[in-house]
């Protein structure tokens, strides 16, 4: 019987670096001289470098999801800085905190150093160590035996937004299950949907540069970092561009901004119903652009006849004055004017009806393709690598656990409801699951009603998780598969309009881990499925995805990127929409074949009772969703999330400046320090997300702060499969 | 003419984000705990809903009347003929009079070491024709360092076509950051 390990041994330093186990960790290839010897590392071991010299490494960053471009300085065999790579789109040679903050992950001690089976009770926190081929044949047995008593769809698949995800993609397809998870419902399924549904694109671009007006309504990019568009934003502020941003919050981005409106919660969509009301009784709308590409208008006319600034300011709390002085402005300035898309702006069931009114808006002054205005998808005009030939893939069987489409019809297959598998563990219908493969992805933190989440884990046979530190969900699992780290393996190749990109080791892995290509292909060989995922080696991959281009691995490794010398973006097809009309849908054929309100529409939201406070939450530029905050570095430029309360509410309950209160929903209760502000309308609570970490794996970031997923509800638009995360309301008081 | 090393830093491009603090951590092992370099916020101004917030971002001032260097007992605190204000570790005795004396609070005592620490302006990569590890990264390019007596340094350029203020003038340190706080569209292209 090999010996049993809790969280605390496991992540010990003196455990691992003079314990038995630590030396099989180590090897001797992954000797403990490779371990960075900084002081601000914690580490303070110093021993023989392996490799002697300086060496920089280009490669891919993965702090966020935005794949900025990095050169890495390695000296000595130890990584001693990340600095921005000035031929990557994305960056434009600079990181922010996270990219900068990358080399701690890297040498923390919670690092998961070998592959981990569960040696107590789920979420015990006893561990025994396992070699690879135990943990995959393991894995494999686990998910075979699933397969042959309940079928393929009895297995769920989850992964987020990665550059390796289209190989997970191949590994769940070859299984055969329906069952895919994401991340999508909980950020931005009302934006996709709603642009998908008026453009037949989901997500257009903005061109910032030549912009001169822009309004903002879930884009913060000053704290939700999207490295080259924040640096398109600030460059825009500078230039002294008119900038709204509606939030309930001052946000940074609104101290940037030239206006802040303080709307309330959930009626943006009034505000944007008004200002098209506006345009359209002024006679401001490009009408040449409406004729020509556009369907539905006369609809809209009457739709929006009643919905005036005056009838606005009721629901929004935006001056009648206000909305009609912007909606002139932002007329005036077309097409250079652009209502952002936005992001994560999932937060109330009528999200998406917000979003299809900011898009009619823009198609209304006709924006689509002009300078300063809305880029078409330029996803379409990118060089297309090499991919694997393998098998067809089996049919899957069965409806999917998440309801699309047979309970949410509009939401797109790739998209998904994550918030309704989860419930639907829980409840057993349409059937029951029983297994769970989550690659890099935190549910427990993520979806609403933290505990539903951990009592859905708690139901299952299986449960397997690929991640590079404990995470929450790890936490929970039955067997945990540690995945290299960004900066010691590849990922596959990335392309942007026309250069190629690669994700490299820039050190060797530490310890006993892989990277998540060869975790999903030795995944598929064990379970008989290996001609899908066909290749030797992550070498061998990526040379298969390069054989279409003059250029081989070596160099490409060499100089970091690719650039195709004569390649031609094609706009030949910007005009042609993807929609079921072929032109803009103002009035979506889909809705209306739905049975539903065609043209965008106004919902009322529901408010907060006397006592109630709507519950906000959001991003801080520091760290990313629910995976940095056990970065020392980033903890030390952002220590815990905080409760925003407007200074009113604050005197009212008694409590000051990083005292601790209690915020109560009717799914949970957490306690954390207050931020009291004059930045918050006195109706809301404000809190980032991604604190309040349950995982003891998670020795720098556990206990610090509160986790929204723990007061969340569960509330579903049923058109988008969004999350209406703001539709939580909470009482305050003092702790 | 003689070199004077500096900093311009324009307030109106800075988003808070800290990256400039986790890249100077980074390139100079800051002990956690301490840092070299900072970005302070005014707190949220005025009330809801007219309110404003800014943020200014700093660092060792590298002054010309350094008062951490006239203090200094043993000499490890200097002021290099380039302007830059750095500590002499093998001088220092860590009695940390220079951490009293700065009136920027802009030196630590580091844990490791036991020695004043501070900004070099990353002389280490200054040397090899690097730009500061703050500048380097900074998102808005609000951090921007250069000759301050070189007409053709962007920081020259920069304070030549904005106003300018500098920290507690009334102490006479003259201290070497520039804070330009209105909008600026183009940052010039310079030394």
């Amino acid at each position: 019987m090999s010996k049993v390990y809790t969280w605390d041994q496991l992540f010990s330093r003196r455990q691992f670096i003079k314990g038995s186990v630590a030396a099989a960790a180590l090897g001797a290839a992954a000797g403990i001289g490779l371990l960075r010897p900084e002081s601000n590392l914690g580490q303070g071991i110093s021993d023989q470098a392996a490799v002697k010299g300086t060496k920089l490494v280009t490669t891919i960053c993965e702090q966020c999801v935005w794949r900025c471009g990095v050169i890495a300085r390695v000296e000595d065999g130890v990584v001693k800085m990340l600095e921005g790579n000035p031929d990557h789109p994305n960056n434009l040679g600079r990181l922010c905190p996270r990219g900068n903050a990358g080399i701690e992950t890297l040498y923390s001690p919670d690092r998961i150093k070998f592959p981990l089976i569960r040696a107590g009770a789920r979420g015990s926190g006893l561990w025994r160590r396992a070699s690879w081929d135990e943990a995959l044949s393991y894995t494999a047995e686990q998910m075979k035996k699933i397969k042959d008593k309940y079928g393929a769809k009895a297995m769920m698949f989850n992964s987020t937004d990665n550059l390796s995800q289209p190989f997970f993609e191949i590994l769940l397809k070859a299984y055969g299950t329906p069952n895919y998870g994401t991340q999508r419902s909980l950020c931005f399924n009302s934006m996709t949907t709603g642009f998908l549904y008026t453009y037949g694109t989901p997500q257009p671009g903005t061109d910032f540069s030549k912009c001169k007006y822009m309004i903002f309504t879930g884009r913060n990019l000053a704290e939700g970092i999207s490295n080259s568009e924040t640096q398109e934003m600030i460059e825009m502020v500078a230039r002294g561009v008119k900038v709204v941003v509606l939030d309930p919050r001052f946000s940074k981005t609104a101290s940037k901004a030239t206006e802040w409106l303080p709307v309330r919660p959930g009626t943006d969509s009034a505000f944007f119903l008004a200002m098209i009301n506006v345009i359209i009784k002024e006679k401001l709308y490009n009408k040449v652009f409406v004729n020509q590409y556009t369907q539905g208008f006369e609809d809209l006319l009457t739709e929006v006849k009643d919905y005036t600034p005056e009838w606005a300011e009721k629901k929004c709390e935006i001056p009648a004055t206000t909305i009609r002085r912007i909606a002139l402005d932002f007329a005036s300035a077309a097409p250079a004017a652009i209502a952002h898309p936005n992001w994560r702006t999932s937060n109330f069931v009528n999200s998406f009806q917000t979003e299809r009114a900011i898009a009619v808006l823009n198609a209304l002054i006709g924006n689509w393709a002009q300078p300063g205005g809305l880029i078409p998808d330029q996803d379409l005009s990118t060089l297309k690598l090499g991919v694997l030939s393998h098998p067809a893939f089996p049919i899957a069987q069965g409806i999917r656990l998440d309801g699309v489409p047979w309970q949410y019809p509009m939401v797109p297959l790739a998209y998904g409801v994550i918030q309704t598998m989860r419930d639907n563990i829980l409840t057993g219908k349409p059937y029951e699951a029983k297994g769970w493969l989550i690659s890099r992805q935190n549910p427990v933190l993520s979806i609403p009603e933290r505990q539903k989440t951990i009592n859905a884990l708690m139901k299952l046979d299986f449960v397997a998780v690929i991640d590079i530190q404990a995470s929450d969900t790890a936490y929970y699992a039955d067997v945990i598969l540690p995945e290299s780290y960004y900066l010691e393996r590849f990922d596959g190749l990335i392309p942007i309009k026309n250069k190629i990109f690669i994700r490299q080791p820039v050190v060797e892995p530490l310890y006993d881990t892989k990277s998540s290509l060869m975790i999903y292909k030795e995944l598929a060989d064990k379970l008989g499925l290996g001609e899908f995922l066909p290749f030797k080696d992550e070498k061998d991959l990526l040379a298969q995805q390069l054989k279409p281009f003059a250029v081989d691995l070596e160099e490409l490794q060499r100089v970091g990127h690719y650039e195709m010398q004569d390649f031609k973006e094609d706009h030949s097809k910007d005009f042609e929409f993807q929609t079921s009309s072929g032109k803009i849908e103002i009035s979506s054929g889909i809705m209306a074949q739905m049975g539903k309100k065609a043209v965008p529409t106004w919902n009322e939201p529901p408010r907060p009772e006397k006592d109630h406070y709507y519950l906000l939450t959001g991003k801080t530029a520091q760290h990313t969703q629910m995976f940095t905050q056990n970065n020392r570095w980033l903890l030390e430029v952002f220590p815990e999330n905080r409760a925003w309360l407007h200074t009113s509410v604050a005197a009212k309950i008694g409590v000051k400046m990083n005292d601790d209160v209690v915020l109560e929903s009717e799914v949970g209760k957490v306690s954390i320090k207050a931020y009291v502000t004059e930045g918050i309308r006195p109706d809301c609570i404000f809190m980032v997300g991604g604190f309040g970490h349950v995982s003891k794996g998670l020795k720098a970031a556990y206990g610090l702060g509160a986790s929204d997923s723990a007061l969340h509800k569960t509330i579903t638009d049923p058109i988008s499969g969004g999350s209406a995360l703001s539709e939580t309301f909470v009482t305050v008081s003092k702790a | 003419m003689t070199v004077r090393m500096g900093f311009v830093i324009i307030t109106s491009r800075c988003i808070d984000c800290d990256a400039c603090m986790v890249a100077c951590r980074s390139e100079n092992d800051v002990p956690l705990g301490h840092t070299r370099n900072w970005v302070k916020s005014s707190g949220v101004q005025g009330q809801f809903p007219k309110v404003s917030e800014v943020f200014q971002p700093g660092n060792c001032m590298h002054c010309d009347n350094p008062p951490c260097v006239s203090v200094c007992p043993t000499g490890a605190s200097q002021k290099r003929s380039d302007g830059i204000v750095i500590v002499e570790d093998k001088k220092c005795i860590g009695c940390k009079y220079c951490l009293t004396a700065c009136p920027y609070d802009a030196r630590f005592s580091n844990s490791e070491t036991g020695k004043a620490d501070k900004c070099t302006l990353c002389l280490h990569r200054l040397e090899q024709g690097l730009e500061p590890a703050c500048v380097q990264t900074c998102l808005g390019k609000s951090r921007l360092a250069g000759d301050l007596n070189d007409p053709s340094s962007v920081v020259s350029m920069l304070i030549a076509q904005y106003p300018t203020r500098i920290l507690l003038k009334e102490v006479g340190t003259g201290p070497n950051i520039y804070y330009i706080d209105e909008a600026v569209p183009d940052i010039p292209d310079g030394k």
